[in-house]
């Protein structure tokens, strides 16, 4: 199954998102979820962004939280609202919120 | 085109949950996919009419209205809108009242269900 997954926190959810079986898992980083994507600590990235190579996170929820698009982590694909939905249905047979 | 039905659950009007589900729903209508909204929790809260708009402040009217318009399916929990003062005559016209077995109808009928849940 293919499962695509919106991280919408800025906690480690490792816990959960282990226990997911996928043979593809992309994580969808949204609302405060995107300072994954942005936010190092000690010099290092979130270690969610070690999970899988399918990265994203929605421009819009980082614009809103003064940063820049140039701010994300280079694994991660910025994308906008039309964008999610392509991935809801082009990329992912389910879908899930964290 | 896909079929999404989306559940809104905790959504207090000027969330982020609720905000990015009328969003989410616009960019799916928009791409010309059949989108099903379904409002329990708090987020009935918004189905009432005639809100006041205020400068930088989320309210859900203009949204909804738009998101009709564009023929989204919008339903809300009847259970949870009136337990919170709401009666139906005074909700959005257009804007449906039913049970938990219409959201679940709609979840069979989808190709994709996404459940926001929990802030």
């Amino acid at each position: 199954m293919k499962l695509g997954v919106f991280v919408s926190d800025f906690a480690l959810t490792t816990d959960t998102l282990e226990r997911f079986k996928a043979d593809k898992l992309g994580i969808i980083l949204v609302q405060n979820g995107v300072y994954h994507a942005t936010t190092k600590e000690n010099g290092k990235a979130s270690s969610l962004l070690d999970k899988t190579p399918n990265l994203y996170a929605l421009s819009e929820d980082i614009q809103i939280r003064g940063m820049k698009d140039a701010d994300v982590d280079k694994r991660v694909k910025v994308v906008n609202y039309g964008d999610v939905v392509d991935l809801i249905f082009n990329e992912y047979d389910k879908i899930a919120w964290l | 085109m896909g079929n999404l039905t989306i559940g809104c659950y905790p959504g207090l009007v000027g969330s982020m949950t609720y905000d990015f589900a009328l969003k989410l729903a616009d960019a799916a209508a928009t791409k010309g996919h059949k989108v099903s909204i379904w409002f329990s929790g708090n987020a009935t809260g918004s189905v009432k009419a005639n809100q006041k708009h205020l400068k930088d402040y989320s309210t859900g009217e203009k949204y909804l209205k738009a998101l009709l318009e564009k023929g989204v399916e919008i339903c809300t929990c009847e259970a949870c809108t009136v337990a919170r003062g709401v009666k139906k005559d005074e909700g959005i016209p257009g804007i449906q009242w039913n049970a938990m077995h219409w959201y679940l109808a709609k979840i069979y009928s989808a190709d994709r269900v996404l459940l926001i849940g929990g802030e």
